[in-house]
C-alpha cells in the first residue's frame, strides 16, 4: 500500500514549520490488519493521515503519538491483536511492533 | 561519504520517491545499545547514488547501506538486526541477542507498479481488478469503444481508447511497469509486443497456446527484435495452476506477477501441496 498521502503530509507539515509524529508499523507477527511500512501520521491539533489498521490498536497508538509530539522521544509501541476485546471475536490475532517518532524539520 | 541533509532534505525525497521514483531504501534506526547509533537516525540510499543522510557513519553506516541497496529490486520493507559493527543477525540470534542489536527499519519507497493491460476483454477486465486489489495502478488499452468503456471496469483504473501501436509507443514503461498482452487476437499481441519488449518493462506476459505464441515470438525474431528481449517474455502466460475461468486466468497471471516481483518457488507451502502439484494437474484441468 503506497504512503504518498503520508509523505505528502510530512513535506507540508515541514513547509509550514509544524512538528509532526510518525507512526510506522516496523514488524508484524501473526495476521495483523497492516503489513510492516504501514504509516499514520499525526498532527499537533490530533489530526491524522493514513493509517495503521484502525481499531484500538490504532488509538493507543494515537494516544503515543500525541505523548512522542510533546515529549520528543523515540518508542516502540507493541500492539497485541491477540487479546479478545468486549467478548467480541478476536479478528486478527497478531501482534504489531510500531515505532513512533516526532519529526520536525 | 553521505552528504549532510536536513530533515526537509529527507522529506522531499521521500516525497519524490514515493510519486515519480526512481525508488529509493528508506533505513531507520529503530533501537541501539547506547552509544552504537541514534534511536530515529534516517539515511536514504538510491540505487546508484551515495546515501542521503547519515546513521552514524562507520561499519554500521556502510553495511546498512549496502543491504538497503540490495533491497531495492526485491521492494522489500523489513526490520533487519545488525551487530553495531555491521554483521546481519538473522532470526532467533536476533531475539537472544536483543540487548546487543541495533535494529533498523529498511523500506523501499517507489511509486505503485503500474499495470498495462492490452485487451479491454473478460479476461483483461479481470485482470484489471485483480490488479487493482493488489494496489496497482491499472491502466486498460483497447481499440473498440465498447470494450475501452470505463463502465465496464468498476474498479480505480485508467481506461485508453486508442490505436494499439500509436498508445503504446507514447506509455511510459520502466521497471515498475507490469504488462499483459491479452487483446483478441495474435496479430494484436504480435504489434503490442513489439512495441514493449525492449523497452525493459518490470513484466511483459503475452496469452495464447504455445503454438500460437511461439510464431509470434519467430515473427518478431525475424523482424531483428533483440533476443534476450524475447526471452523474457512470459508466454504462455501466467502460473500452471489449472485455471479455466477469466477470473481463474487473472489470479495466475497476477500470480506470476507477484512471483516476478517478489521472488519465490511458485509451489504449495504444504509438503501436501507439493507432492500433489509433483503428480501433475487433476483431470480435467485444460490443456496450456
Amino acid at each position: 500500500m503506497p504512503n504518498d498521502e503520508v509523505y505528502e503530509a510530512l513535506a507540508a507539515a515541514f513547509e509550514a514549520s509544524r512538528p509532526v509524529a510518525l507512526a510506522t508499523v516496523a514488524q508484524t507477527l501473526g495476521s495483523t490488519p497492516r503489513k510492516t511500512g504501514a504509516k499514520m501520521l499525526v498532527r499537533e491539533d490530533g489530526s491524522f493521515v493514513g493509517t495503521i489498521g484502525g481499531g484500538c490498536g490504532e488509538a493507543e497508538v494515537w494516544q503515543e503519538a500525541m505523548e512522542a509530539l510533546e515529549e520528543g522521544d523515540p518508542r516502540i509501541v507493541t500492539v497485541d491483536l491477540t487479546e479478545p476485546t468486549d467478548g467480541e471475536d478476536k479478528i486478527c490475532g497478531g501482534i504489531m511492533r510500531i515505532f513512533v517518532e516526532r519529526l520536525e524539520a | 561519504m553521505p552528504s549532510p541533509a536536513t530533515p526537509a532534505d529527507l522529506a522531499a525525497a521521500l516525497l519524490r520517491a514515493a510519486r515519480d521514483g526512481p525508488a529509493l531504501a528508506s533505513c531507520t534506526v529503530l533501537s541501539a545499545p547506547v552509544g552504537a547509533a541514534v534511536i530515529g537516525a534516517k539515511m536514504l540510499v538510491p540505487a546508484d547514488a551515495p546515501p542521503l543522510g547519515s546513521i552514524g557513519g562507520g561499519a554500521l553506516e556502510a553495511a546498512v547501506a549496502e543491504r538497503a541497496r540490495a533491497a531495492i529490486p526485491q521492494h522489500l520493507v523489513a526490520t533487519i538486526a545488525f551487530t553495531p559493527d555491521g554483521e546481519i543477525v538473522e532470526g532467533r540470534r536476533a531475539i537472544e541477542a536483543a540487548q546487543a542489536i541495533v535494529e533498523i527499519l529498511i523500506e523501499v519507497v517507489e511509486p505503485a507498479a503500474t499495470l498495462l493491460v492490452v485487451g479491454g476483454g473478460h479476461v483483461g477486465r479481470a485482470v484489471g481488478e485483480v490488479g487493482a486489489i493488489l494496489g496497482m495502478d491499472v491502466v486498460l488499452l483497447d481499440d473498440r469503444e465498447d470494450y475501452a468503456n470505463p463502465e465496464r471496469f468498476p474498479y480505480p483504473c485508467r481506461v485508453i481508447c486508442g490505436d494499439f501501436a500509436e498508445e503504446l509507443e507514447r506509455f511510459p514503461i520502466n521497471a515498475n511497469t507490469y504488462i499483459v498482452l491479452v487483446s483478441r487476437g495474435h496479430l494484436v499481441d504480435e504489434l503490442s509486443l513489439r512495441q514493449v519488449a525492449e523497452r525493459g518493462p518490470g513484466y511483459v506476459g503475452m496469452i495464447g497456446s504455445k503454438r500460437r505464441t511461439r510464431t509470434v515470438l519467430q515473427h518478431l525474431a525475424e523482424d531483428g527484435v533483440d533476443p534476450d528481449a524475447l526471452e523474457r517474455v512470459f508466454t504462455p502466460i501466467g502460473l500452471d495452476i489449472g485455471a479455466e475461468t477469466p477470473e481463474e486466468i487473472a489470479v495466475s497471471v497476477l500470480g506470476e506477477i507477484i512471483l516476478v516481483r517478489r521472488g519465490g518457488g511458485a509451489l504449495p507451502m504444504s509438503a501436501r501441496g507439493r507432492e500433489l502439484a509433483a503428480r501433475g494437474r487433476p483431470q480435467g484441468a485444460a490443456a496450456g
